[in-house]
């Protein structure tokens, strides 16, 4: 069959538009999203009242448990709900027939098509990107609030309340609304396309995953809003401060944490099952490209390490809204158990900001090095090694806390051994740049940007790990220079290499490689230049998260400020090639840069179903400079086959 | 490999780390250390930079190789040689950073361990965050208790640490040492100053509105001062009590 | 490892399909079944973190269990035990009922798990309101709450799963060949009952 017919039968399953004022109203769409939200908004409300009037619960119009249950429970759900993310499995629930896939949310025909429930991974993948990239712009421009203000010692434009929440806000949405979905997005777009696959084993599923991310988002942003301000704890939320003495805008980030988690979970679970159950025939686990392998491991982190910061935010959460006693000393609770909890996730979950990076390194390393992947199986098992290590070393975060004194040394040295695979995956990667033909094209260049800055980062980070180091510098400014290091040298960098290399796959068009080039230089400039001199205070003195300084750091602290502003800067021209290029970009073709992993095998963009029909695997995915090596053949299908007999 | 590309190789690398050692030598890093085991602690930190430093030197000097030998021209559409690994070579950058990485836990736990050890003759102090102050008492003195924390020099000091709401953490720079303090729980932590002089306390755990003023100042006196000092503090709650 | 070749593969849908080519099957494991073992580890992570709470309070607190002068109803909560002990049998009994083709045991099975779980939850509610203790009482009622209260939240998802299996069951939408909804569903079901018995030993026998 071919794209064109598959795009006829597509239109007759299509959702008419129009109808009577009654069908607008019910049918899934943000009409029925928006009186949704208010209908649930409004139970939620009424459920609380009921409850607190029977319970005999004083006052009954409590301003907490109301907003918390209305507003941040209820009235997503009816959202949702609204704009149909459950529709067909309400009607399965209440006993419908089952019905073959219509596919009739599949695919996009118009922009309009991005704003609705989809359950087209590739549609999925770019409503990830785009929200995530608003995110990012959002949580940059807190950050260079942040920087205004430090820019000179003593208060200039925020009171403190403010300026703790602007920093924790902008970590919160670059974290959770940002590197996490964002890696997301681009695996979503990739990942079924390089496993031959015509989609993602649960579609309605993936939907419903992106949908959770922009209430999550909203909620964090809308903390600044609410009577008190937004939550200002940091985006590690300790407690007692952040259960018990903060403002409601508390409660916004422990249930946008939940949201967010909800979602990535969601999908991990969904790569999982895609990944296992829907290769294409031929493709072994030995010959998935690294970033599939890479995002196998990163959704076996999510899946077994979430949950735990659900938990301790739930903990949070009813400790703030109904007084439990969790971690209120006072009741019998244990305040060390939040930091104990929160680091068995959050510590996975800098890695799961990190392996999905790694994936699109060894990708496009290797293809702008026209060489294969050097020691690809150990590249693999060291993707396993930090995922078990991973788990084992969160109370590195806690070395100064106050903890049981016995954990450091084993906890040091786990955390000094992830420097091993971690170290496996950099060395391999320069012996896959040695002696290959490399091209520097801006996704190249991004690349090697990430190689040299995160180690950088790695090494401050084996620094921390070291006890007695950390005990001096934790809690100060070298910690946000590493935790930039790792996070921007890092992540955003691999991110960024992933846009510019998948950009023609996904749109069909070419970026300008100038601009491309000159964002490079000015990100990789402006980043150093910000984050670098931190190091520097950090030792000498300057804690972190604190609005007003010591005189002798403002020299310093106004050199980062300026150069913070010109980092900002960088982005802007990002946005502008993007947008170009997007509109009136050349065309791509199908393998600009003559890959050999399967999404180079189709069209760009890529059909609605991805293959016309299930490709055959029949060796590894980087076999380049191997004469007459394939990775995969694609079978023509019958269909086309009868079409092309000669009349 | 040549010789001749060896020798590029390990010229690059000595200036990358050349600048490295230029940029941990050079700039003003850390604070005079003031206590003993501030000293300790910055002989690992310089320890665990060094092998940073060669580290850096080598992937720098891979990555600059690579990026001024191998460059490919924009019309070049040849792919380089096939090679799929190297078993020596894996082996090999398996087992150095091990090694290394061995090396530091060792180091590190042993300072940790000589840090903690108490010297003979300690002198406890009690201390109290709250949002956003710190007290000091002096239990031994009949409780004597001061704003501003005095230690004598060359003593070993044992801090008792508490919280009243939140947590709060203490630092001194000077003294290289930091440590939470945990409303519920009672920390420790042990210093033996060794530096005559005024240092700044730090609130260094996010505490609330105030956490960025929540400060003091730690001054370190002769054993002589410190006693008439600690004698005049008692005297005074005796009488006011 | 050997891949599963086209022959294999049971993947391609016995609807008439238009649109995408089925996908190939990698594995044997069906993507429903594979898909509610790993939420159900996610599940496990869940009740790991508040097991993780409630060892902080009991283990490193060491907060008397139960503090004096509260009680906890250990009876109730046996009588409970044995409720949901049987619903797994129950729901067992469901699933191969339906294997078989016997659309009358699947209805029945189904009807008495259902039963059986509301009078778990029922008898719950009516030990929370005679518990005598609040959850701002301190950190063991808090726990114990908490703990009890996760696991009562998984029962009523667990209701409503055998809700919509039973509505199926009784519109004849299962049959010896198709029951994949009541598979996975069963699974849960099984999950939410272990995952008491852990609870059951901890909070109430330990
Ligand atoms: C992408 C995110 C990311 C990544 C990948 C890492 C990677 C690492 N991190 Fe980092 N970390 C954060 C994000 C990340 N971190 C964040 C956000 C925080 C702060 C949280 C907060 O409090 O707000 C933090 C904080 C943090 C702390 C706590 C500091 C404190 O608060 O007191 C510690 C302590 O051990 C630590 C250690 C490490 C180590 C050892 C690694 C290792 O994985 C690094 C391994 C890499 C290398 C070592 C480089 C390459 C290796 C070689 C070239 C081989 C040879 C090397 C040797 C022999 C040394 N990190
Ligand atoms: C991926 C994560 C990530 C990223 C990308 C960044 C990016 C930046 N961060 Fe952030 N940061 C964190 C994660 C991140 N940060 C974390 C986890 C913390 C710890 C928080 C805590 O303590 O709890 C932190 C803390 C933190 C601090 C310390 C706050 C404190 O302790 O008091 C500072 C201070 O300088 C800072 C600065 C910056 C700057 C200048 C950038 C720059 O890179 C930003 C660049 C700017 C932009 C991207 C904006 C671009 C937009 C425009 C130019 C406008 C265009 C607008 C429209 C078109 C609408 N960050
Ligand atoms: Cu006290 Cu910060
Ligand atoms: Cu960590």
């Amino acid at each position: 069959m071919t794209a064109a017919t598959v795009e006829e039968t597509h239109h007759v399953h299509a959702t008419a538009g129009g109808g009577s004022p009654w069908r607008m109203l019910t049918r899934g769409g943000w009409i029925r999203a928006a009186w949704m939200t208010c209908l649930f908004g409004a139970l939620g409300f009424g459920i609380v009242v009921l409850a607190r009037w029977g319970g005999g619960w004083h006052p009954i119009l409590a301003t907490d448990p109301i907003v918390l249950v209305s507003l941040l429970v209820a009235a997503p759900l009816g959202f949702l709900a609204g704009l149909g993310a459950f529709d067909y499995w309400t009607y399965y629930a209440l006993g419908g027939a089952t019905r073959p896939e219509d596919h009739s949310g599949h695919g996009a025909r118009s922009w309009k098509d991005y704003f609705r429930v989809n359950t087209d991974h590739k549609v999925i993948g770019m409503q990830y990107l785009v929200t995530t990239i608003f995110f990012f712009l959002i949580g940059g421009m807190l950050a260079l609030l942040v920087r205004a203000e430090l820019a000179k010692p003593g208060m200039q434009y925020f009171d403190n309340q403010t300026f703790n929440g602007l920093f924790s806000v902008h970590a919160s949405l670059m974290i959770f609304l940002f590197i996490i979905p964002a890696f997301a997005g681009l695996a979503n777009f990739v990942v079924p396309l390089m496993l031959g696959a015509p989609d993602m084993a649960f579609p309605r599923l993936n939907a419903l995953s992106f949908w959770l991310l922009p209430i999550a988002g909203i909620m964090m942003v809308a903390s600044f809003v609410v009577p008190g301000g937004a939550f200002a704890c940091g985006w590690t939320g300790y407690v007692p401060l952040c259960s018990t003495h903060q403002p409601l805008g508390a409660v916004f980030f422990n249930q946008a944490v939940q949201w967010a988690g909800a979602s990535s979970i969601m999908t991990a679970l969904n790569f999982l099952v895609t990944i296992i159950t829907m290769r294409a025939p031929g493709m072994t686990f030995w010959r998935m490209p690294l970033l599939v392998w890479a995002n196998f491991t990163t959704s076996l982190l999510v899946v077994i390490a979430t949950p735990f910061i659900a938990g301790s935010q739930f903990f949070s959460m009813f400790d703030h809204v109904m007084h439990t006693a969790f971690f209120d000393p006072a009741k019998g609770g244990y305040p060390l158990g939040y930091q104990h909890i929160f680091w068995f996730y959050s510590h996975p979950a800098v890695y799961i900001m990190m392996l999905p990076g790694f994936g699109i390194m060894s990708e496009v390393i290797s293809v702008f090095s026209r060489k294969p992947v050097f020691g690809y199986r150990l590249m693999a098992l060291s993707l396993m090694a930090i995922v078990v290590l991973g788990f084992s070393v969160w109370a590195h975060h806690m070395f100064v806390s106050g903890m049981a004194s016995w954990l450091r040394v084993p906890m040091m040295i786990t955390t000094l051994l992830i420097a091993v695979p971690t170290g496996i995956k950099i060395f391999s990667w320069l012996a896959t740049m040695w002696e290959g033909k490399l091209h520097f094209n801006t996704p190249m260049l991004f690349a090697l940007g990430f190689l040299s800055m995160f180690v950088i980062g790695g090494l401050s980070g084996v620094m921390l790990g070291a006890v007695p180091i950390d005990i001096h510098v934790s809690d100060t400014y070298f910690i946000v220079a590493h935790i930039h290091y790792v996070l921007f040298g890092g992540s955003v960098f691999t991110i960024f290499a992933g846009i510019y290399y998948w950009f023609p796959k996904m749109t069909g068009r070419m970026y300008d490689e100038k601009l491309g080039k000159l964002h490079f230089w000015l990100t990789f400039v402006g980043f150093n230049l910000t984050f670098f001199p931190m190091h520097i205070i950090g030792t000498q003195g300057m804690p972190r998260r604190v609005s007003d300084y010591a005189p002798k750091f403002a020299d310093v602290n106004m050199f980062i400020s300026i150069a913070s502003f010109g980092l900002g800067a960088s982005v802007l021209v990002f946005l502008y090639n993007m947008i170009t290029s997007w509109r009136d970009g050349e065309l791509a073709g199908s393998n600009p840069w003559r890959g050999m992993t399967l999404e180079w095998l189709v069209t760009s963009p890529p059909p609605v179903f991805n293959f016309d029909e299930i490709p055959q695997v029949v060796g590894s995915p980087y076999e380049y400079g191997v004469p007459g090596a394939q990775h995969a053949v694609l079978v023509p299908s019958k269909a086309t086959e009868m079409e092309e007999v000669p009349v | 490999m040549r010789r001749g590309s060896i020798l590029t190789l390990i010229a690059i690398g000595i200036v990358a780390g050349g600048i490295a050692t230029a940029v941990a030598v050079l700039l003003p890093w850390l604070p005079e250390p003031a206590s003993r085991e501030a000293g300790r602690i910055h002989f690992v930190i310089w320890f665990v930079i060094v092998i940073c430093i060669v580290i850096f030197a080598v992937v720098a000097a891979a990555i600059i190789y690579a990026v001024t030998h191998f460059r490919a021209a924009p019309d070049d559409l040849s792919d380089g040689p096939p090679i799929h690994g190297n078993t020596k070579l894996e082996i090999a950058w398996t087992l150095i950073p091990t090694v290394l990485v061995t090396a530091i836990a060792i180091v590190s736990a042993i300072v940790l361990s000589r840090n903690d050890a108490q010297g003979k003759d300690v002198l406890h102090v009690n201390v109290t965050a709250q949002q956003f102050a710190w007290s000091f008492s002096y239990p031994d003195a009949g409780g004597a208790s001061s704003p501003i924390l005095r230690l004598p020099k060359d003593r070993s000091v044992l801090l008792t640490l508490h919280a009243k709401d939140v947590i709060h953490s203490f630092w001194v720079p000077e003294f290289s040492q930091k440590e939470d303090t945990v409303p519920g729980l009672t920390t420790t932590l042990h210093i033996t100053p060794d530096r005559l002089g005024t240092y700044a306390v730090i609130c260094t755990e996010l505490c609330g509105l105030g956490h960025a003023l929540m400060r003091t100042t730690a001054v370190v006196m002769t054993p002589a001062d410190f006693d008439k000092w600690l004698k005049s503090q008692k005297q005074a709650s005796t009488t006011k009590g | 490892m050997t891949a599963i070749t086209h022959d294999e593969a049971f993947g391609h849908d016995e609807h008439e399909h238009h649109g995408p080519p089925a996908a190939h099957y990698s594995s044997r494991i069906s993507p429903g079944v594979l898909g509610m073992f790993l939420f159900i580890a996610s599940e496990i992570m869940l009740f790991g973190s508040f097991f993780t709470a409630y060892f902080f309070v009991r283990v490193v607190n060491g907060t008397p269990w139960p503090t004096p002068p509260y009680h906890i109803p250990v009876q109730v909560a046996t009588v409970n035990t044995f409720i949901l002990m049987t619903s797994s049998a129950t729901i067992h009994w469901a699933t191969t009922a339906i294997k078989k083709g016997n659309t009358w045991g699947l209805r029945a099975g189904l009807l008495l798990t259902f039963l059986m779980g509301l009078s778990f939850l029922i008898t719950q509610i009516f030990e929370y309101l005679r518990a005598g203790f609040n959850t701002s009482d301190g950190a063991f009622p808090t726990i114990f709450f908490c703990l009890t209260g996760l696991h009562g939240c998984h029962v009523f998802v667990g209701l409503s799963i055998l809700l919509f299996m039973t509505i199926r069951a009784f519109r004849g939408h299962f049959s010896a060949e198709h029951h994949h909804g009541v598979e996975i569903g069963g699974i849960y079901w099984h999950f939410v009952d272990v995952m008491w018995i852990i609870v059951y030993m901890t909070v109430y026998i330990l």
